[in-house]
């Protein structure tokens, strides 16, 4: 410090050093907020879901299962979000005291429309991936209750159960995905695991999951 | 990666009748319409027209009238030496899942074409154009197999999609989808063939039909002397027609050289 | 901010992006962003089902699985269920979920304007036209049909006769002329074959491709052909070309086009002087003029026979040696086109059958019966099948009958499918009112006033009776397991409001009705078939007939003159390349081969001799030239499996109307080709001509 002081004014060593830092640092926490929140925020466009959806009073207050809504059908395929028709067996009239509720009936089922073309899927997966979710459960058989489902489920999925209005859908506006799609190396990892455990012969050769 | 061969304990293979394929074109339009691929309006070019399975006419070459036809069904031979892997240099041909096929990722595929140039049974095709459904065609398309663009090569999957299928079945009736009965997973053309001249099986599997019928002395297969290995059995009790499958020199016989090769 | 501290700022900020995941992440949705190829059609997610239906595009009505995505019907697969096709499909029927969206499909009803376009108009208006126009037509109507399997044929007979006019038509098949034969050698009812049962069949007809009950005809050849084990049905094929029926057979009997007959009589001598006399002693009878046939097949020597047909005589002796040894032997004769055949090759055929005792015995010819009539006041279905439909059309174009005033069209495409010299065309044009009832839109509709979408087999309410070439008693329903495409109607329902428009009393109030009439008359059950599309089949209980020789007719249709060395043509047709009423099935058009069409033209498949003596090489252009004056422009492919001088030529190209995937390909063989009149019967015949040829 003393053979600095020789060379350097004090003003000029603490104003140095001030500049030494100061714009770095402005710098850094500028770009980390840009490439952290900014960006990605703008990056994305948020949608709503046509209905506000309760999974809370379905689940919890009427006692839903899961699998009454989200089942394997008979060929193997999977149903996903149920169509009009399907919430039109409890929901053909309205039944409760909530707008949307009463919006639904009146908008999608007495209208005809199918909300399962207008609902958005928050991990839709593109053509060209063979995903089975019969093959997925059927290591879940001990799986028994919403709770436990949920739990699950949510190995992959974002956990809805327990929401009371569907989470915000983000879309990329480059790619056209959700923010929530599973990506290729979610897949891989999951398939590495198990069969470096052994309990699957599912390796991550491509037309495991391509079609 | 060529060098290498990974042996699989299943190993799906077709062995095609000759001597029953008359030749309708049942099994080329099953496979279109099963695996998604475009029509073509001028389908009689072949240099541009896209077919995972092509019906070939074969003749024995004698003047009228000794002359003999038959029918060769082409789809891709499944090779367990495939040269078409070895050359890809972006992993978008691959045969390394149990079962034996050769699996083609065509989002992968960057259409360098040098698959199609190592093919030696011009099994692979490129997409020279979009694929094209024109007016309310499209409505038609299965949800089995996933659309091409164009800039990509295509080929014969064994119907990959029903191997798929089939598993799920089993996982979900509880039974083991690596020991499939005969016939649970079985691919578009044997579905559609009218003649019943092709047989789909494990070739490892001695439940499974085809594991007999490929030691039968009159099977054969295409190009064999060249080593690739093929799953693509045929049959056929005519001596010229197995003598079609390779290149054969005058004094040969055929199966000969096989058996010297082991 | 000094320069130090600017590039101290950019450093951070450097540092700062590359510590967050933008970069990364925004190159990964570009990389996402370049796999979304957005004008390339997305698949379609559902509940998927198979549905049993049957095609009634396939002309014997192939029954098949409709696989439904969602509703949607995305594939057709056989039906292992089915006990006529066994699981077999043809490529035809193969195509028809492709086909049921093809561009070439009629999505609402067109009305032809005084310039010639078609318009769109609503059914409505459609519906009161149809019944102005037939109403005001008195009893001057006509209908041809083209489906002979359906019991609409019924409510259109019914009406016409209720009009007071008896002009109802098929289209010509292969039935017309064997029926004709049939009937004048003593049959009743219906002739058919017990293809299954038989352990050697000679076929001077492509039974594997495109004549009889395809599917059920390929089943019974799968199962006779085990893979990897001996056979046990003998295939012999008589016809000019190596076709796919040759393909499959254990012996060619190449043959000029056109002497089929003759080739029939040939071996009816070899069987004879094997001692065969037609002694059936499983049914106590000789017909009564054996000697005189014996005398007619006397004269036909091997040499005769290989002199005038072409066979090679080694052969020949082979063909009768293969029916002799057989236990249930069965002789077929048909002709290359599906139509247009005359009745002596039949009768010829017959007359092996009758000389090895084969009729009524298993895995021979069978006596069905003739269908059943439901509804009130309809014609015989022998009754129409007995009238050529040329007859009369040849007769309005050149005024010796008037011309109808108004002309219904059901499932047909005359226009393309009869030859030029048939009259349709000029019917059509002298017709008051004509109506095309078709689901794609062909030749015949680009002729009628107004054209009306009809649903296909599985759309709508139908049925398939026992088709031409079937050993039983066959019935399936076509049953409606999708939506209708546009705004096509099934054909039956619509004939069925017009006849109660027209205060026609059918007896029936809608298909339903109708199919339950006709399950109810062959004793099964209803229910079954309506809900899970079960097909009934039962063996023939008719009596048999004594049959007799006919001779008579055979010695006239002989005394034709016979194709001498002049280039004579040798139609082949593939059922994958569709119907004349539906052309070429969008994913037919790549199974055409470089042998059938090369660029637009169509490929003439020649011999390398009768090639040299034209004077061509493959890959030439050729001229033909029609006895009827029709020309083509051919391109010469050198093929060693066609007769000399015969010229090979696919049928199915050359339409002028449907899509891109059949338009303006190839040349149409039925316009090469005249129609002549068989002596003997008198039967209309087409499908083969002599041909002039220069190179090109």
């Amino acid at each position: 410090m003393e053979e600095r002081n020789n060379t350097t004014t004090p003003a000029a060593a603490k104003k140095c050093c001030c500049c030494s830092w100061g714009p770095f640092v402005a710098g850094l926490a500028a770009a980390l907020a840009l490439g952290w929140w900014v960006l990605p925020n703008l990056m994305k466009v948020e949608k709503q879901q046509p209905i506000a959806f309760s999974h809370v009073e379905h689940v919890k207050k009427q006692g839903m299962y899961c699998e009454q809504c989200h089942f394997v059908r008979a060929d193997g395929t999977y149903s996903g979000a149920p169509s009009t028709a399907e919430c039109a067996t409890c929901h053909f009239t309205v039944i409760g005291h909530n707008p949307e509720e009463s919006r639904f009936v009146n908008e999608y089922v007495r209208a005809g429309r199918e909300i399962k073309d207008e609902w958005l899927i928050y991990q839709k997966q593109p053509d060209n991936v063979f995903f089975s979710h019969a093959i997925h459960l059927s290591a879940a058989k001990d799986v028994k209750g919403p709770e436990e489902t949920a739990k699950y489920c949510s190995i992959c999925h974002i956990d809805v159960a327990s929401t009371d209005v569907p989470p915000v859908y983000r879309e990329n506006r480059l790619s056209g995905y959700s923010e929530n799609t599973m990506l290729m190396w979610g897949c891989e990892r999951c398939h590495a695991k198990h069969m470096a455990a052994g309990d699957t012969a599912a390796s991550n050769a491509c037309f495991t999951c391509h079609k | 990666m060529s060098a290498e061969t990974k042996e699989f304990k299943i190993k799906w293979g077709m062995v095609i009748d000759i001597d029953k394929c008359t030749g309708c074109g049942a099994c080329m339009v099953a496979c279109q319409a099963e695996n998604n691929v475009a029509p073509a309006a001028v389908g009689g070019n072949k240099l541009r027209s896209l077919n995972w399975l092509t019906v070939f006419r074969l003749s024995n070459r004698k003047p009228f009238p000794d002359h003999e036809v038959a029918y060769l069904p082409r789809p891709c031979m499944q090779c367990g030496k495939p040269s078409c892997v070895a050359v890809c240099p972006v992993i978008a041909t691959d045969k390394r899942e149990e079962g034996g096929i050769v699996s083609q990722i065509p989002p992968r595929c960057i259409g360098c074409r040098y698959c199609m140039a190592s093919c030696p049974y011009h099994a692979r095709y490129f997409n020279w154009y979009d694929p094209k459904w024109p007016g309310d065609l499209s409505q038609a398309l299965t949800p089995d197999v996933s659309t091409r663009m164009r800039g990509v090569v295509e080929k014969c999957s064994f119907c990959h999609h029903r191997f798929m299928k089939a598993q799920e079945l089993a996982v979900s009736q509880g039974r083991d989808p690596y020991d499939l009965p005969d016939g649970a997973y079985i691919t578009a053309c044997t579905e559609a063939c009218p003649n019943g001249a092709i047989t789909f099986g494990d070739v490892n599997n001695p439940k499974h039909k085809v594991h007999e019928l490929i030691k039968s002395p009159y099977a054969f297969r295409l190009l064999e002397r060249l080593g690739t290995d093929p799953q693509v059995y045929y049959m056929s009790k005519r001596e010229w027609v197995r003598r079609e499958g390779d290149n054969y020199l005058e004094n040969e016989k055929t199966g000969e050289p096989l058996k010297k090769l082991g | 901010m000094d320069r130090r501290g600017f590039l101290k700022f950019a450093a951070g900020g450097t540092a700062g992006l590359v510590a967050s995941p933008i970069i990364w992440n925004t190159l990964y949705d570009a990389v996402y962003w370049t796999q979304n190829w957005g004008w390339i059609p997305r698949l379609k997610k559902g509940a998927g089902e198979y549905l049993p239906a049957v095609s009634k595009i396939c002309p014997s009505g192939t029954g098949f699985l409709v696989r439904t995505v969602a509703g949607t019907p995305v594939r057709t697969i056989g039906d292992r269920n089915n006990p006529v096709t066994h699981g077999s499909i043809t490529s035809l029927a193969a195509s028809e979920a492709e086909l049921r969206v093809s561009p070439s499909r009629i999505k609402k009803p067109l009305l032809r304007s005084a310039d010639g376009a078609y318009n769109a108009i609503a059914w409505a208006e459609a519906e009161k036209l149809l019944k102005a126009k037939a109403a005001a037509a008195g009893k001057s109507v006509a209908a041809i049909s083209g489906d002979p399997t359906s019991c609409t044929n019924e409510v259109l007979s019914a009406i016409l006769r209720a009009k007071g006019s008896k002009d109802f038509y098929f289209m010509p098949d292969e039935e017309q002329p064997a029926l004709a034969a049939w009937t004048s050698m003593g049959g009743r009812g219906r002739l058919g074959y017990d293809i299954e049962n038989s352990d050697c069949i000679l076929a001077a007809a492509p039974v594997l491709e495109s004549w009889g009950v395809v599917a059920g005809n390929r089943a019974a050849f799968n199962r006779h052909h085990p893979v990897g084990a001996p056979s046990t049905q003998k295939l012999i094929y008589a016809g000019p070309v190596q076709n796919n029926t040759a393909a499959g057979a254990d012996l060619w009997l190449p043959i000029k086009p056109g002497t089929e007959t003759i080739l029939m009589l040939g071996i009816a001598h070899l069987l004879i002087k094997a001692g065969r006399n037609a002694a059936d002693f499983e049914h106590g009878y000789t017909p009564a003029n054996f000697k005189e046939f014996a005398d007619l097949a006397a004269e036909y020597t091997p040499e005769k026979v290989c002199a005038a047909t072409g066979v090679p005589a080694q052969r020949l002796e082979a063909a009768a040696a293969m029916l002799l040894d057989a236990k249930a032997p069965l002789a077929i004769a048909g002709s290359e086109l599906g139509s247009g055949g005359g009745a002596a090759p039949v009768m010829a055929a017959l007359s092996i059958n009758m000389l090895l005792g084969r009729i009524g015995s298993k895995g021979g010819v069978v006596c069905l019966p003739d269908h059943a009539n439901v509804v009130k006041g309809a014609m015989k279905y022998s009754e129409i099948m007995a009238r050529p439909l040329v007859s009369y059309t040849q007769d309005v174009a050149s005024g010796k009958k008037p011309a109808p005033a108004f002309l219904f069209i059901h499932a047909a495409n005359p226009v393309y499918a009869l030859p030029s010299d048939s009259g349709m065309k000029q019917t059509m044009q002298k017709a008051g009112f004509t109506v095309a009832v078709a689901s794609f839109f062909s030749e015949t509709c680009a002729e009628a006033d107004l054209v009306l979408p009809a649903t296909l087999g599985m759309e709508a309410f139908d049925d398939v009776q026992t088709p031409y070439g079937s050993g039983r008693i066959t019935y399936a329903f076509a049953r409606p397991v999708v939506k209708p495409f546009g705004e096509a109607r099934p054909a039956g329902e619509l004939y069925i409001a017009l006849a109660q428009e027209l205060d026609v009393q059918l007896g029936v109030k809608d298909m339903p009705d109708l199919l339950y009439q006709h399950a109810f008359a062959l004793g099964t059950p209803f229910r079954q078939m309506m809900e899970k599309g079960t097909v009934f089949t039962a063996d023939s209980a008719a009596p048999l007939p004594k049959m007799k020789f006919n001779v008579r007719s055979l010695k006239a249709a002989l005394s034709a003159a016979l194709p001498g060395d002049a280039p004579v043509l040798a139609p082949v047709v593939v059922l994958g390349l569709g119907t004349a009423a539906t052309s070429v099935p969008p994913f037919a058009a790549k199974t055409v081969t470089d042998y059938q069409i090369c660029g637009k033209y169509s490929v003439a498949q020649m011999n390398g001799a009768t090639a040299a003596s034209l004077g061509v090489r493959d890959g030439d252009g050729l001229r033909l030239t029609a006895e009827n004056g029709a020309t083509a422009e051919v391109i010469v492919s050198i093929f060693e499996g066609v007769m000399p001088s015969s010229i090979s030529l696919v049928a199915g190209l050359g339409h002028t109307a449907f899509d891109e995937f059949s338009r303006g390909k190839g040349t149409s063989v039925v316009s090469l080709t005249g129609i002549t009149r068989e002596p003997g019967t008198n039967l209309p015949v087409w499908g083969t001509a002599g041909l002039k040829a220069a190179r090109a």
